[in-house]
């Protein structure tokens, strides 16, 4: 096996991207024991202004969060390393609460919300966390054939090729999940150059940092 | 013996397309269509828009079913590749598609998907998709750029990049109530005056793969896709950033992975949706990555004759940017009354005008600052 510079600054193992973790979140949230001293636990997930019904952008909203807070601090970034980071929105249901209301709005006769036409596609709750963190790589908004560990393999597939191709030198990578009868789950992965660890701001976050492998949050 | 230049590895072939519009099935009418500046819409025929404020849409007749116009299309772009059913199923299948509306009001369903990316698959012949795109309006878009990230890699053989859209009432109701339908029957892009978009079918699919690939399979390339882009705005979660920063990157970005300057671009498919903010914002991203040759390279959005199909309407356009640069005639932007002076553009306004174009580029933006630049070389 031979490992080498790629274009867009991560590694290359066989022609692929070695990816390092940099920082991970997930939803439900972790006990008080696995985060950060600085950090509670969340009970329920903080609502967005302008997002409405579902729980769906609100689920990734927290888990970028909780994810990138590690890596970058408060928001937003910095611009370089911002500004060179992608956005890949994996879901393997969608918003369904979303497109069920608009549904029934249309069975009932009824006019459909103009702010369900806002949040109807994964972009906008993208386009928010990118606004606040200021990502301005690629966006990607998936629904994985795949069911859990897979679904998210196939989010980092669609990383991979990002940084890769040099598109982005980073990616932070959701996975959410809504409903069933666990309720919302998902979980983000910053994935990017082995250098960004070492500019990671918060002592003690930084601990949050475990190889993807080890992930034991994945829906 | 041939061997492939440095430009020529990083390049892909486009080995067969298909495409279906509100101008009939496969692309010659789409072409004529496009060609003749004649838009396809009219009054909404699948569902009842008396409570809407919009009444119009580009509509084939009658209620097609999504599942048999993709298996269609792909079957065509297939044949048209020569890729026969026993290579079909060591094939790689992408696929965008929007919200399915049995999937909304099925309390069980797994995923807003449904169940047309197993459908299609089973009835192509072609291998599961690893994931359907649901990136919005440049859902189709991304799936291209990520096929060909897929062949230059090594990743994927032959890819099969399928999309589809058919107007529905659950879309109709969605943009209506978000007032981005245009009231007056007409979408106008970069033209004073401009009220919004109008939904439009659109369903289509394109063979992609590396050159080496297509030349042992004795495949002659329709065209090439000599370069891609893909970047955000981090400005806003719906509206574009006015200075359409994610746009010109993604248009960079693709002109320089195809090694070509801005005036080798010689033909631009819009994005051009016809919404007041985003189409100021695209005319500033062609002037922020084109500099001064902004002003001189035709511009035109199709959209205006064909309407948008959302999640596929960039692989109806990309299949159209294709054969305009075969035909070497460009399409014209429709429905244009007046200048405005945030869309000064050299847009085109008459009829089929013929040029000499080696490079058109193709042009998507999102929700979310999402955007995609593709850009076709003719074979």
């Amino acid at each position: 096996m031979t490992a080498s510079p790629a274009p867009g600054g991560a590694r290359l193992r066989d022609g692929h991207a070695e990816l390092t973790v940099l920082a991970r979140s997930r939803w439900p949230a972790p006990p008080r024991t696995e985060l950060p001293r600085t950090e509670l636990p969340p009970t329920q997930l903080p609502g967005i202004p302008g997002f409405i019904i579902s729980s769906f952008s609100p689920l990734a909203a927290e888990l970028a969060q909780r994810c990138l807070r590690q890596c970058f601090g408060d928001p937003p970034a910095d611009a370089e390393r911002g500004g060179r980071t992608a956005i890949v929105l994996a879901s393997t249901t969608g918003d369904i609460a979303t497109a069920a209301a608009i549904a029934s709005a249309v069975d009932q006769g009824r006019a459909v919300p103009p702010l369900l036409f806002y949040q109807s596609n994964p972009n906008a709750v993208a386009g928010h966390i990118a606004a606040r963190w200021g990502l301005a790589g690629p966006v990607v908004c998936t629904i994985p054939a795949g069911a859990g560990p897979s679904a998210l393999a196939d989010a980092m597939d669609s990383a991979a090729l990002l940084i890769e191709g040099a598109e982005a030198e980073a990616a932070l990578v959701v996975l959410a999940d809504q409903g069933g009868p666990d309720g919302d789950r998902g979980v983000a992965v910053l994935v990017g150059p082995a250098a960004w660890l070492q500019q990671t701001a918060p002592e003690g976050e930084a601990a949050a940092v475990r190889d993807i492998g080890s992930m034991s949050g994945t829906p | 013996m041939m061997t492939d230049s440095p430009a020529a590895v990083a390049r892909v072939a486009i080995t067969g397309m298909s495409a279906t519009s509100a101008f009939g099935r496969g692309t010659e009418p789409l072409l004529a269509g496009a060609l003749g500046g004649q838009p396809a819409f009219g009054p909404a025929g699948r569902f009842s828009v008396q409570r809407r404020r919009a009444k119009a849409a580009a509509e084939l007749p009658g209620n097609p079913v999504l599942a048999d116009e993709l298996a269609t299309v792909i079957g065509a772009a297939c044949d048209q590749a020569g890729l026969a059913p026993p290579e079909r199923g060591s094939a790689t299948l992408l696929l965008a598609l929007h919200t399915d509306a049995a999937a909304a009001r099925d309390g069980g369903a797994r995923s807003v998907a449904g169940n047309t990316p197993a459908a299609v698959a089973a009835r192509s012949g072609l291998p599961d998709a690893p994931r359907v795109y649901a990136t919005a309006c440049v859902a189709a878009s991304t799936a291209i750029a990520d096929a060909a990230a897929m062949i230059v890699s090594g990743r994927a053989g032959p890819v099969v990049v399928a999309a589809g859209y058919l107007v529905d009432e659950d879309s109709f109701a969605l943009f209506d109530g978000g007032r981005v339908l245009a009231r007056d029957g007409q979408v106008r892009p970069f033209s004073w005056g401009r009220q919004g978009l109008l939904l439009g079918d659109g369903v289509a699919a394109v063979v992609l793969e590396s050159a080496a690939s297509a030349r042992h399979r004795g495949a002659s390339p329709l065209a090439w896709l000599a370069g891609w882009g893909r970047a955000g705005d981090a400005y806003h979660v719906c509206q574009p950033c006015p200075e359409g920063s994610g746009l010109g990157l993604a248009i960079g970005a693709a002109l320089r992975r195809a090694g070509i300057d801005p005036p080798g671009v010689g033909y631009v498919n819009a994005n051009g949706s016809g919404t007041g903010y985003a189409d100021a914002s695209e005319t500033a991203a062609l002037r922020r990555a084109l500099g001064a040759y902004a002003d001189e390279v035709p511009v035109s959005s199709t959209k205006s004759v064909h309407g948008h199909a959302l999640e596929a309407s960039a692989l109806l356009e990309f299949v159209l940017t294709v054969l305009v640069v075969r035909a070497g005639r460009l399409p014209v932007n429709a429905g244009y009354l007046a200048a405005d002076e945030d869309c000064r553009l050299n847009l085109v306004l008459s009829a089929a005008r013929e040029v000499s174009c080696r490079y058109a580029l193709s042009l998507n933006a999102a929700f979310g600052g999402a955007s995609t630049a593709l850009l076709v070389a003719a074979a």
